[in-house]
C-alpha cells in the first residue's frame, strides 16, 4: 500500500514541515523529563470548532488526522470510500482519570456523562470521522506495543478486500501525571533527557513522549506522494538500505537489537526526538517516509554507539529505495514492516 | 469486493444466561431472566444487572480475561481444534471495552491520597492486553488485535478476523469479545441517563434504558479448505461484515439510521444475500430509548415490517465488548437450532417504531441471519451468519 | 416578597450563566453572552443530548435538584430563565 499523505502532531510541532525541521534539528533537550504536545500546537479554531468538549488526546489524533487527508490532496468524494484506523496502546486515560476523581469526588451517582463519553478508546475516531464527514469504515484498536503494527496489518487487508479504496492509519497517545508515576515505577527515566536507541541496554532508559500520527493509505499507484509500506507478511528479502529501530526503552530489554549488528546494515532512529512511547513505530515510520521522499539521509540524533554500528550521522542527500522499520516488543518478538521509494 | 466466506467451526460463551452454549439455550428456551442487584462491587447506584455467577475474581487476573479464557477453551474444544491449534497460522481479534482501560478505583484513590499507589493493578492491567493474553496463552503467532470500538467491538473483532482470512494474513482466526461487569461504566450510563431502573425492555413502549452485564462470546472462524482439510464437517458460514459510521455525534446515533442501513447493505453485499432471504435479525436492542427507535425504524425499511428479529440483551444484560461475539452465537444457534426465543422484556408496541420483535419461542426455517451492533461514537456494524 | 423573588432569580440566572459555560465547555462565549431568554438546545446556544445530561449533573451537584424524567426536562431546560425558575421553585430550603 502506499503513503499519500501524511499529519503528524508531536512535541516538534504540527504537519510534516515541523518534523522534517525538527530531524534536520536533532536532539533539543525534553521539559520536565518528557516530551509533552503543548496546548499551543493543537489549538485550532477552525477544525476543531465543533470539538469544543474534546480532550487533548481527540484534539491530537483530530489533527493529525485532518492534516494527513488534506496533504494527501485527495478530492472530498474520496471521504466516500475512506476507511479510519485508529491505534493507541493506552487510550484517553488522562480523561479516564478525571472520570475516576469525579466518582471519588461526587459518588457513581452523580458523575459527568461528558467526561465518560470522551474517555472510551474510539471517542477520537469518533471525532476525526465526523470532522472529515466520512462515513465508512471506523475502528480503533489496541494491543500495547504491538498497536501500530497490528494497524498496518488491517489496513492492508482492508484495501486487499476492497473494504475501502482510502484508509486513515493512525496511531495515537498521550502522557499525564497518573502515567508519570507509573512510568517512574516501571522504567527508568533518563538523568540528562536522552534516549539513547543503540546502547542495546538490558535496562533501557526512557523519556516519555506523546503525539499522533496519520497517514493516507491507498493501494492505488497515482496517489502514491511518500512511499510504499508493506506490513511483514508482505515482506519479499530485497535488502534494505537502511534499518530504523524503535528502541525507545519502553519493551525493557533491548538487548535483541544486537543482532541487526551482524547484518552490517546502516542504522538509524528517531525515538530520542519524540519520546518515549508504545506506538512510536509510527513516529519513526513518518521519519523513514520522508528520507524517501526527500532522497536524503536525516542524522541519527543521539550517537552514542557503544556496539559500533554503521550510524547515520550526517543530513546528507542519498539514495534510498528501501527501509526496514524494526522493532522488538516486550517479549522480545521482531515486528518489521518495509518502506520502498 | 472479495466474497470469501469463513466457516464458523467453534462457539464457547459464557454470561449471566449460563456458563455455556447448552446452558444458554435452555435459559433462552424456557425465558428465564436472572438480573438482579449487584454483588460484584459496592455502589449506590440502583440499577439492576446481569452478572455471571459463581466466577471468583483472582487476584492477579482480569474478570474480563477470566471471562474470555473460558469462552475461548469452549470454542476451540467445539472446533476439535486442541491440541492442533498450533499447526495453523492463527490469528486473534477480540473486542473489549473495560479491559482496555487502566481504571482502577481503588489504583487511583492510593495514588491521590499519597502519591505513592501499589503498582498491582497496573501490572494486572498490563497482563489483561485481551487478545495478546489469549494468543500468548496459547502460543500463536498470527495477528493479535483488540478491538476497541466501544459496543460494536465483539462483531468488528469478528469482521477483522474475516478480513485477515480474505487477505491471507492467517487460517484460523478466535474472535469474539469479552467484558466485566465494571463500576466505571456502570455510573458512566447511568450519567448518560440510559441505565434502566428495572429489568429492561428492548423495543417496548415503556422501554426505560439498559441494563449491563457480563461475558464473553468467542467464536472460531477458518477457510473453507482450512476447514475441509481437517476433515470437521462445515455447518455454520459467516459470510459479510458491513461497518459504518455516523459521522453525527459522540453518543447519539444518527437520527436517520443511514449509518446502520449502510453496514447492512454492505454485509449483505458480501454475503451475496437479498434482505427477503435474511430469517431473522439478532437486534443490539439495548432497551434505551434512541437506539431502539433508529434501529427498529431500519429494520422496518430494510426488511419490512414481517421481519423476525428479538433482542437477547432482555437475557444477557448489555455485555459492550462481548455483546457483539455473545450474539453472532446467539444468531449461528438459533439457525441450528431452528428456533430462538421470546424478545425477554417486550410487551407493547411502540408506534414510534412501528415494528415488533417475536413474542414467543419462534420456529426458524431459513437458512440465514444478521447480527447488527450500535455503538459510542457512531458505529454500525452487522454481519450475516448463513447455514449449509 | 416579589422584589425578593426576582433578586434571587437574578442571581441564580447569573450563577446558571457561569455553570453553563465551564460545565458545557462553551470556548468563545461569556456567561453574560448568553441571554435569559435564549432557547438553549437546537437552535439558539446550540446544545445537544450530551449537553442536557450534563445539565442534568450540574443541578444535582450545584442546588441538590433531581431531574427523573427528561421528558420533564425539556420543558425547564428551555432557556436559563425557565431554568432559574425551576431552581427557584424547587431547591431545597
Amino acid at each position: 500500500m502506499n503513503i499519500a499523505g501524511i499529519g503528524i502532531i508531536s512535541n516538534r510541532g504540527r504537519g510534516v514541515q515541523s518534523l522534517e525541521k525538527a530531524l534536520e534539528e536533532g536532539w533539543i533537550p525534553p521539559k520536565d523529563s518528557s516530551y509533552c504536545v503543548s496546548e499551543d500546537i493543537i489549538k485550532d479554531k477552525v477544525i476543531l470548532k465543533e470539538a469544543r468538549r474534546a480532550d487533548n488526546f481527540t484534539k491530537m489524533a483530530v489533527l493529525a488526522g485532518y492534516d494527513a487527508f488534506v496533504d494527501s490532496g485527495l478530492p472530498p468524494e474520496a471521504k466516500k470510500t475512506l476507511g479510519i484506523i485508529v491505534a493507541t496502546a493506552f487510550g484517553p486515560h488522562a480523561t479516564t482519570f478525571r472520570f475516576l476523581d469525579d466518582i471519588l469526588s461526587y459518588t457513581d451517582a452523580n458523575v459527568s456523562p461528558t467526561i465518560f463519553s470522551h474517555s472510551v478508546h474510539n471517542a477520537a475516531a469518533s471525532y476525526l470521522s465526523f470532522m472529515l464527514q466520512s462515513r465508512g469504515p471506523t475502528l480503533t484498536i489496541t494491543q500495547f506495543a504491538d498497536s501500530f503494527h497490528q494497524a498496518v496489518i488491517l489496513a492492508q487487508s482492508w484495501l486487499n478486500e476492497n473494504r475501502c479504496d482510502y484508509i486513515l492509519l493512525g496511531s495515537v497517545d498521550q502522557y499525564g501525571e497518573v502515567m508519570k508515576y507509573i512510568c517512574g515505577q516501571k522504567l527508568k527515566i533518563a538523568d540528562d533527557g536522552k534516549i539513547r536507541p543503540f546502547s542495546f541496554s538490558k535496562l533501557p532508559v526512557v523519556v516519555p513522549g506523546e503525539g499522533s500520527v496519520f497517514f493516507l493509505m491507498t493501494n492505488q499507484t497515482t496517489s502514491k506522494k511518500y512511499a510504499s509500506l508493506f506490513p511483514p507478511a508482505d515482506a519479499n528479502f530485497k535488502k534494505p538500505d537502511m534499518c530504523i529501530l524503535d528502541c525507545d526503552g519502553m519493551c525493557g530489554s533491548e538487548e535483541a537489537y544486537l543482532s541487526i549488528k551482524e547484518t552490517g546494515a546502516l542504522v538509524s532512529s528517531y525515538v530520542p526526538i519524540f519520546g518515549s512511547m508504545l506506538t512510536v513505530s509510527s513516529f519513526n515510520c513518518v521519519a523513514a517516509a520522508l528520507m524517501l521522499k526527500n532522497q536524503c539521509h536525516y542524522p541519527t540524533p543521539i550517537q552514542d554507539n557503544p556496539h559500533g554500528l554503521d550510524l547515520c550521522k550526517i543530513h546528507q542527500p542519498a539514495k534510498i529505495d528501501r527501509i526496514s522499520c524494526i522493532k522488538y516488543g516486550c517479549k522480545r518478538e521482531k515486528r518489521e514492516f518495509f518502506l520502498e521509494k | 469486493m472479495n466474497r470469501e466466506c469463513a466457516v464458523i467451526s467453534g462457539m464457547g460463551a459464557i454470561s449471566a444466561c449460563g456458563n455455556n452454549v447448552a446452558e444458554t439455550l435452555d435459559t433462552f428456551s424456557q425465558g428465564r431472566r436472572s438480573g438482579g442487584r449487584i454483588s460484584l462491587f459496592d455502589t449506590c447506584l440502583p440499577y439492576p444487572v446481569f452478572e455471571v455467577k459463581g466466577l471468583t475474581n483472582g487476584r492477579d487476573i482480569m474478570r474480563t480475561l477470566n471471562l474470555a479464557f473460558i469462552a475461548v477453551k469452549q470454542a476451540i474444544g467445539d472446533s476439535g481444534l486442541q491440541g492442533v491449534l498450533q499447526d495453523f497460522r492463527v490469528g486473534v481479534c477480540l473486542g473489549t471495552t473495560v479491559a482496555s482501560q487502566l481504571n482502577d478505583i481503588d489504583f487511583y484513590r492510593e495514588y491521590k491520597n499519597t502519591g505513592n499507589a501499589s503498582m498491582h493493578s497496573v501490572e494486572r492491567y498490563l497482563k489483561g492486553s485481551l487478545a495478546q493474553a489469549i494468543s500468548e496463552k496459547l502460543g500463536l503467532a498470527g495477528p493479535s488485535c483488540t478491538v476497541v470500538n466501544a459496543c460494536s467491538s465483539g462483531t468488528d473483532a469478528i469482521g477483522v478476523g474475516l478480513s485477515w482470512l480474505r487477505s491471507d494474513m492467517c487460517d484460523i482466526a478466535i474472535c469474539g469479545g469479552a467484558d466485566e461487569l465494571n463500576r466505571v461504566p456502570l455510573a458512566g450510563f447511568g450519567s448518560l441517563g440510559v441505565a434502566s431502573n428495572s429489568l429492561c425492555k428492548p423495543f417496548d413502549k415503556e422501554r426505560s434504558g439498559l441494563n449491563l452485564g457480563e461475558g464473553a462470546g468467542i467464536i472460531i472462524i477458518e477457510k473453507e479448505d482450512t476447514c475441509r482439510k481437517r476433515g470437521k464437517k462445515a455447518r455454520l458460514f459467516l459470510r459479510g461484515y458491513g461497518l459504518a459510521c455516523d459521522a453525527y455525534h459522540l453518543t447519539a446515533p444518527r437520527p436517520d439510521g443511514s449509518g446502520l442501513e449502510t453496514a447492512l447493505s454492505r454485509a449483505m453485499d458480501e454475503a451475496q444475500i437479498k434482505p427477503a432471504q435474511v430469517s431473522f435479525v439478532n437486534a443490539h436492542g439495548t432497551a434505551t430509548k434512541d437506539n431502539d427507535k433508529v434501529e427498529g425504524m431500519v429494520l422496518a425499511k430494510v426488511f419490512g415490517k414481517n421481519i423476525k428479529f428479538l433482542s437477547t440483551k432482555g437475557f444477557t444484560g448489555h455485555t459492550l465488548g462481548a455483546a457483539g461475539g455473545l450474539e453472532a452465537i446467539f444468531a449461528g444457534s438459533g439457525l441450528r437450532e431452528g428456533w430462538i426465543p421470546a424478545s425477554a422484556g417486550f410487551t407493547n408496541i411502540d408506534e414510534e417504531i412501528g415494528i415488533a420483535p417475536v413474542c414467543q419461542k419462534t420456529e426458524i426455517i431459513g437458512n440465514c441471519a444478521v447480527s447488527t451492533s450500535l455503538a459510542f461514537g457512531g458505529n454500525n456494524s452487522a454481519i450475516v451468519i448463513t447455514k449449509e | 416578597m416579589e422584589e425578593n423573588k426576582e433578586l434571587e432569580l437574578k442571581e441564580i440566572r447569573a450563577k446558571l450563566k457561569e455553570l453553563l459555560v465551564t460545565s458545557l465547555s462553551l470556548e468563545d462565549i461569556k456567561p453574560t453572552d448568553i441571554k435569559d431568554d435564549e432557547i438553549l438546545f437546537g437552535e439558539g446556544l446550540g446544545l445537544d443530548s450530551l449537553d442536557a445530561v450534563e445539565i442534568v449533573v450540574l443541578l444535582q451537584r450545584n442546588f441538590g435538584l433531581e431531574i427523573k424524567d427528561m421528558n420533564e426536562g425539556r420543558k425547564i431546560f428551555y432557556s436559563v430563565d425557565t431554568l432559574a425558575r425551576y431552581i427557584l421553585e424547587n431547591k431545597k430550603k
